[in-house]
């Protein structure tokens, strides 16, 4: 009998002991590889870190599955006279195929995820201006004040593009509390230009001139100085055309910044952060991703636009010995034919259907082929990446900003607020002599022919044809209904259980 | 044969007293605990074990035993003391005499106060069935089992009492006592139950207070039983084919089609001659195999000596899918040792552990669009060719720049590549190519071992520690393949790996006081738990173009650069569980039953104002058929009334959601190829999240009826509320993540009945079961949100279904069609209030929408509710027939009342294949008034989503029917057997539905209940078994 005593008492002490554990410590388990947020953003590198996600919604090249593979200028360019939607089918990309025939609704088109990304990014930025308010152990003031200057200039970018697409949009400095999410009211658009410049112009003096190779991409004061300039230009106000022209001019004569030699060196991966890019969108084609991977870092767009089914024939060089893509933006016939004899036309233009006819070229017409595909992003075989599935990892980076543009720019704020002419002819002589062309007036015309064939497929033409009013005449073509579609619609999303507005018409 | 029994005391005892001991059995020879056996005309006796055994002391040497057990007819018996004896006792049409498990404990059916539904082994046994869930199918009602589809292995989506929560409505499962959780429970072999309590009421489930919301389904594993070795061997072997054929086009009309869509949508004649490309190509023939095997294999040996008991089992289960068996199959092998030991008198000791392999290949998705072998067969083209003979076709693209890579039969010959539909859309024969050498595997010991404490009378402390054991994975080879050119992989082969490894255990003591106090029957359970989960772990790596053409051939053994063989890993986030409970039965003379719980939950992934929930509940019984007052009548044998009130809870969201945590939200690349990662919050913290509750109120009436009849009646009304979800926030906000709220509330409300006939008469021998239920389900609360958006159209971002106040969950929501306009005229007819056109842009041809807003235009707010996805009835009819040898089973179940939204075809792919209904539809007026015209190019007959999707749901399916033969005993025991039977048994032989799609069920998660992409259907199947026992 003793030993049934004993196993009772090790059980009594074993149910005792048990219910001792089960106080609340043994409920308070520790997260494991996870910070919490509390902690977080207390040493430099914990700041860089946030800096990092606060830039990374510059490119959104994001997962297989969420109908958004690259950056914005699939988009932008089927939604512009120079491109079509294209890819495999008429509802490829149905968000881009719905903006190329101006059949936006609510619910379809690429409108969430401009919206999404640009808030992301926004409300980053504020999380980062929020924390760096804060005494950071062991960063300096000045790597201090460069963060918080990068994180404006960052919001206003940010906001900028969504004033652009969206002009009606909710105005936030600070994250959005949790309780008053369902409460927030689109702000005055007069009032997020004044951030977005009181932003730029508080971050400009505190930006470096210029940065390290290793810090490549980060804001500039260049950038600030051309974002404002940029910013001002939008708002089409004859009296502000100098304040921008006077900015791009800052840019454009900092001596810090100068045209490439040879046109095409612009786009090559061998020039990532060339003299000429102000600011640029960094890719990489050493990530090494697989399907499924995530975040991609390399320049899905290289592969959006290059040709299905590629094959090269005997005698193709190697600027243009492709790699095969999806052929989405094929390049309209009317487009190409009115910049055919540009000397940019070859670098801006690749002519598949040529090729095909030398024999240097095979490939399987995508939907609304036309033979013409996008050439200064194209996936050329000499960039393939060594390692990772080829089509998400193209190195090819995507200037936002070039001095040629900037040039441009200051010549029409002269010319539109009666500046001096001379300045603005030198300015467009310069873009044109680049590429051996001769002088032409610097007339308001010229200069918006210039940026047209200069900046081609790059991600401009849209919002130009928006600002200067001719949208509606040169897309007409394409079902572009004035006063409706120079605005993007406000996401469905965004729209359901919230106090914002549709824009009008849809 | 039944061996007995402490023999060897009765020496021992002083000899003025006789030992009278025995054991209590029903007619069937299964032992009956709780039968009490007093001698004749006096108060002297005692009540039988668990085992049914029962022994006590008696003066005399010979007395009149009268043994009576609730149900049966009291039987009388002259016994001599010390020797054993046997009785057997006859039971009425309802057998009452079961014992139901309850959670930390067992009662007896009869003074059971909650709703415990229960399938014992005899009800299993003839069941060829490869899962648990299955097994219950049909069998109780308010149980509801779908399958997620037909592809080996897959599991059910099951639901007690209706959608609990809009996070998840999977029940608690509790193997012989050890918590399992969901998705992995089948490890278990199901030869291998002895029984299944489905606990669907809160007083029930209150004892499992933490996830006990959904219910909680109760496994108890056969025990040994004492007596002489058992050695048992049932097996299976069956063939699967499938059970319908979807009406798509073939290749004359889908050219037709086509041309007549371009022409409409501007374009040109797509195919010159439709007539000349003849039927084409079948896929549906090409994935779908004929005869697919099935089978189960199970020995078991069991037996014991009165103090130690065992049961051993080794089971093979094996099936090939109906639909690419080489890539879709299921194997599983399985060994359990339950064993029980009497150490002492007042010392047990025990163990119930099995350990289960499996091994499966699950190469295309169950029910998705985007891509996988359904989806293909349905959506290709039926023009190009399974395989290219033709020289001339290779020499073309895409064929020709990848000679190399392209998939080729094993003749050689390329397997065609669809010209017409790309996207995700491949030749399913050269995608199974390129998926078999892909497979998932588990290896899972799970159990636990105990022993009880039996210190004084009616005194049982039990010790418990349990735990799953898990260890899976999975490979995956990639050879180089060019499938379309979306699809290719023109590179480098891959070969990946992946391991990994949990440990979950639960340590549970309980003490259990029971004792009479005159007629006062009080039992009470005390006891805490501790569970953790937190013990998870696994890593992988990819090889990159290892010097192979096969995956048979596919290896680690090279060596490759850093570079090439990429790996990751992950660690599980912490939780923990920890809990005090305790429950008081009480009972009077059988009449009055009470049952009270109250449970405290403490939970890691609440923050510390909420870490803990009470959980309480009480239920009360009332047997009026046993009152003095009650006349003795056949009309109504027995009556009882039930009644309980309870609140469980659920923790049911992941780790460390009440603070904001800090991941890698996004990269960035600065520098020549520097690649930051970039850091920030995941999702919004809510430190105030708190445990979700459902309470429940049930009433039931059990009764007997006309001795033959039984019949359970069963309200209740169960209320959700602080439901935890995650909050699609407005974009602007900018979150990487969406946080969690407790934000909804939802309400179950229902009826069950259930009606038994059991009667024998001579030979014959009747055993009939019916049961349905009916349950309605309503939202009663989304929070902020004015609903909440599920399933989204392909082709657009209308949700195909929402959640929203007032409605059941995941009601179809869509625009509403009212026919077809025929002629212009009815286009120009359809004005608004100013006489203004209603759909100004509509062509004929097109749908007519009805403007159900009534503000004179077609806009988004003019979509409604359009169905409920759930069946809102179920039911199940069971046929047991037995005519001497013989014997019948018919089992069928079936649904009504619920909506499918049909969207087998790809709308964002415009040359995918139509279903037969596209002929039909609109070419001028008069031509149809449901079916638009087709065309390509922008217009909305196609893309909204509308009731044009939604079909009828309703089914009725003969499940099972299943005849056998049992060898007589006499000539069974000639041949060395104790019994045999053999038996040939049908499954999903019949369905009756106006469905149009493969599988009216279409289960698998509310997101996509209902809503059919192409689901793997159901096999058909024929199989014939053996059972016997030596």
């Amino acid at each position: 009998m003793k030993t049934k005593y004993i196993l009772i008492f090790l059980l009594v002490a074993g149910v005792t002991s048990l219910f001792s554990s089960c106080k609340k410590s043994f409920l308070e388990v520790e997260p494991i590889g996870l910070e919490l947020e509390s902690n977080y953003y207390n040493t430099p590198e914990q700041v860089f870190n946030g800096l990092v996600a606060a830039y990374s919604n510059m490119s959104s090249e994001t997962d297989y599955g969420i109908n958004w593979y690259a950056n914005k200028l699939a988009p932008l360019n089927a939604a512009a006279d120079e491109c079509y939607a294209g890819g495999g089918g008429e509802s490829d990309m149905a968000s881009y195929q719905v903006w190329d025939n101006y059949t936006l609704t609510a619910a379809d088109g690429p409108q969430s995820k401009f919206w999404d990304m640009d808030y992301s990014g926004i409300y980053r930025c504020n999380l980062m201006l929020q924390k760096l308010q804060n005494d950071i152990p062991g960063l300096g003031t000045d790597l201090k004040n460069r963060y918080i200057a990068e994180c404006k200039a960052l919001r206003a970018y940010y906001y900028f593009e969504l004033i652009r697409l969206f002009k009606n949009i909710p105005l936030f400095t600070d994250p959005v509390p949790t309780d008053a999410i369902y409460d927030q009211v689109q702000a005055k658009p007069e009032d997020v230009f004044a951030l977005i410049e009181k932003d730029l112009k508080e971050a400009e003096p505190v930006l470096p001139p210029t940065v390290p190779s290793t810090e490549n991409g980060r804001l500039t004061k260049g950038a600030a100085q051309a974002m404002l300039g940029k910013v001002i230009l939008w708002q089409n106000n004859t009296a502000r055309m100098l304040e921008a022209a006077d900015w791009f001019n800052k840019v454009n004569t900092s001596g810090i910044y100068q045209l490439l030699a040879n046109y095409p060196d612009i786009f090559s991966p061998a020039y990532k952060y060339n003299k000429e890019s102000i600011l640029e969108i960094g890719h990489s084609g050493s990530q090494q991703a697989w399907w499924g991977t995530g975040d991609y870092r390399g320049n899905i767009y290289s592969t959006m636009v290059g040709p299905r089914s590629y094959s090269a024939g005997p005698g193709a060089d190697s600027d243009h010995t492709y790699y095969s893509g999806w052929s989405f933006n094929p390049i309209i016939k009317s487009f190409a034919t009115s910049i055919h004899d540009d000397p940019r036309y070859k670098y801006t233009v690749a002519d598949l259907d040529s090729l095909k006819k030398l024999g240097q070229a095979d490939y399987m017409p995508g939907y609304k082929n036309t033979g013409l595909f996008i050439q200064k992003y194209a996936p050329l075989l000499k960039w393939k990446a060594a390692v990772g599935e080829p089509v998400l990892n193209w190195p090819n980076n995507v200037i936002e900003i070039r001095l040629a543009d900037t040039y441009l720019m200051e010549a029409e704020a002269l010319v539109r607020g009666g500046g001096s002419t001379a300045r603005a002819q030198a300015l467009l002589d310069a873009v044109r002599d680049r590429v051996k062309l001769p002088s032409k007036p610097a007339t308001l015309d010229n200069i918006y022919e210039e940026r047209r064939l200069e900046l081609a497929t790059e991600g401009h033409r849209w919002f130009d044809l928006v600002r200067t009013g001719k949208a509606a005449t040169v897309l007409a073509f394409k079902g572009f209904v004035a006063g409706k579609h120079e605005l993007l619609p406000i996401p469905l999303n965004d729209l359901n259980n919230t106090k914002l507005v549709q824009n009008p018409l849809y | 044969m039944a061996g007995f029994l402490l023999l060897g005391f009765s020496s021992a005892i002083a000899q003025k007293t006789s030992v009278y001991s025995g054991v209590v059995t029903n007619d069937k020879g299964e032992t009956l605990p709780g039968a009490t056996v007093i001698v004749k005309g006096t108060t002297v006796g005692s009540t039988t074990d668990l085992n049914g055994k029962f022994v006590f002391n008696y003066e005399k040497a010979n007395a009149t035993l009268v043994v009576s057990f609730i149900g049966s007819e009291t039987q009388e018996l002259q016994a001599v003391g010390g020797v054993p004896v046997n009785v057997s006792l006859k039971f009425a049409a309802v057998n009452l005499s079961e014992v139901v498990v309850v959670g930390y404990g067992t009662q007896k059916k009869s003074v059971v106060t909650g709703s415990i539904a229960s399938v014992k082994a005899a009800d299993l046994e003839n069941l060829p069935v490869p899962r648990l869930e299955d097994a219950l199918k049909g069998r109780t009602s308010g149980v509801t089992v779908a399958s997620s589809s037909g592809m080996p292995g897959a599991a059910s989506t099951i639901s007690i009492r209706g959608v609990t929560s809009i996070n998840g409505s999977s029940p608690l499962y509790v193997v012989d006592g050890v918590p399992v959780y969901e998705g992995s429970i089948d490890f278990l072999n199901q030869s291998d139950i002895e029984s299944i309590e489905v606990l669907k009421d809160a007083a029930s489930a209150a004892i499992y207070g933490t996830q006990a919301a959904a219910g909680v389904i109760l496994v108890t594993t056969k025990k040994g039983k004492a007596g002489d070795m058992q050695v048992n061997y049932s097996g299976y072997y069956g063939v699967q084919n499938r059970e319908k054929k979807i009406n798509l086009c073939n290749a004359t009309e889908y050219a037709t089609l086509r041309n007549e869509a371009s022409l409409l949508g501007g374009g040109g004649i797509l195919f010159p001659n439709p007539q000349a490309l003849d039927t084409g190509t079948d896929w549906q023939d090409v994935i779908f195999s004929q005869n697919a095997p099935v089978m189960n294999h199970e020995f078991s040996i069991s037996g014991g000596k009165d103090k130690s008991t065992y049961y051993a089992s080794f089971g093979y289960f094996g099936q090939q899918g109906i639909v690419a068996p080489s890539i879709t199959n299921f194997n599983r092998y399985t060994v359990r040792l339950n064993s029980t030991h009497q150490v002492k008198k007042w010392l047990n000791f025990g163990n119930n552990i099995s350990y289960s392999h499996t091994k499966s290949q699950s190469g295309t998705s169950a029910n998705d669009y985007y891509g996988g072998l359904l989806a293909s067969a349905i959506n290709l083209d039926p023009i190009t060719p399974l395989v290219i003979t033709d020289l001339d076709v290779l020499a073309q693209e895409p064929y020709a720049s990848h000679l190399q890579s392209i998939v080729r039969d094993a003749d050689g010959n390329a397997y065609g590549i669809s010209k017409y539909v790309g996207q995700e859309m491949t030749n399913p024969e050269a995608y199974i190519k390129t998926q078999e050498g892909n497979f998932g595997w588990g290896d899972n010991i799970v159990g636990n071992v105990f022993f009880e404490v039996m210190p004084v009378k009616g005194l049982t402390l039990r010790s418990s520690l349990g735990g799953k054991m898990s260890y899976w994975g999975h490979e995956s080879y990639s050879p180089i393949y060019f499938l379309s050119n979306t699809n290719s992989n023109l590179d480098h082969n891959s070969f990946q790996r992946e391991l990994a490894k949990a440990l979950d255990w639960t340590f549970t003591n309980t003490a259990t006081y029971t004792r009479l106090f005159g007629d006062h029957n009080v039992t009470l359970l005390l006891g805490t738990e501790g569970q953790d989960r937190s013990g998870g772990n696994g890593i992988g790596v990819t090889y990159i173009g290892i010097p192979v053409n096969n995956f048979d051939q596919a290896n680690m053994n090279y060596s490759l650069t850093a570079d090439n063989r990429p790996g990751w890993g992950y660690d599980y986030q912490p939780y923990r569980l920890s809990s005090i409970f305790g429950r008081l039965n009480y009972e009077y003379k059988e009449k009055y039953l009470f049952t009270g719980i109250l449970r405290r939950d403490g939970s890691s992934h609440f923050g510390s104002n909420n870490v803990f929930g009470l959980f309480p509940s009480a239920s009360f019984g009332w047997i009026a058929s046993n009152e003095d007052f009650w006349p003795k009548n056949d009309i109504v044998n027995l009556l009882k009334l039930r009644f309980g009130y309870g609140v469980n809870g659920n923790d049911n969201l992941p780790a460390f959601r009440y603070t904001s945590t800090i991941g890698s939200i996004g990269g960035y690349v600065f520098g020549n190829d520097q690649i930051y990662t970039g850091y920030g919050p995941q999702a919004p913290a809510n430190p105030d999240l708190r445990w979700e509750q459902t309470s429940q109120l049930n009433f039931g009436i059990d009764a007997t009826l006309f001795k033959y009849f039984g019949f359970v009646l069963e309200f209740f009304k169960k209320n959700t509320k602080d439901m935890l979800l995650t909050v699609k926030l407005p974009g602007y906000v900018g979150a990487s993540g969406s946080p969690y709220g407790n934000i909804a509330s939802m309400e179950n409300k229902g009826v069950e009945a259930e009606l038994t006939y059991r009667r024998t008469f001579d030979k014959l021998n009747l055993n009939l079961k019916g049961n349905m239920a009916y349950i309605k389900n309503k939202i009663t609360d989304i929070g902020v949100n004015d609903f909440l958006v599920n399933a989204t159209m392909i082709a657009s971002t209308y949700e195909v279904s929402r959640k929203v106040v007032g409605q059941p969950i995941n009601v179809f929501y869509g625009f509403v069609t009212d026919g077809v306009f025929q002629t212009q005229d009815e286009i120009n007819a359809y004005v608004n209030s100013e006489g203004k056109k209603i759909q100004p842009d509509a062509v004929p041809g097109d749908f007519k929408w009805k403007d159900t807003d009534g503000d004179g235009s077609i806009t988004d707010k003019d979509r409604d509710y359009t169905g409920n996805p759930i069946p809102p009835l179920t039911y199940g009819l069971t046929a047991n027939v037995g005519y001497g040898p013989f014997d019948l089973l018919v089992f069928a179940q079936g649904v009504y009342g619920n909506k499918i939204f049909q969207q087998l075809r790809r709308l964002d792919i415009l040359t995918a294949n139509y279903m037969n209904e596209a002929l039909g539809r609109w070419t001028g007026p008069g031509t149809s008034n449901d079916y638009p015209r087709l065309l390509d190019g922008a217009n909305n007959n196609f893309t909204r989503p509308s009731d044009f999707y939604l079909e009828d749901g309703a089914y009725f399916r003969i499940k099972t029917l299943q005849v056998g033969y049992a060898l007589p005993k006499k000539l069974a025991k000639q041949i060395g057997m104790e019994n045999a039977r053999i038996y040939v048994s049908g499954n999903n032989l019949f369905t009756m539905t106006k469905y149009t799609g493969y599988d009216p069920e279409i289960g698998g998660g509310q997101g996509i209940f209902s809503i059919d992409r192409g689901v793997y259907p159901q096999a058909r199947s024929f199989m014939c078994g053996v059972n016997v026992t030596f």
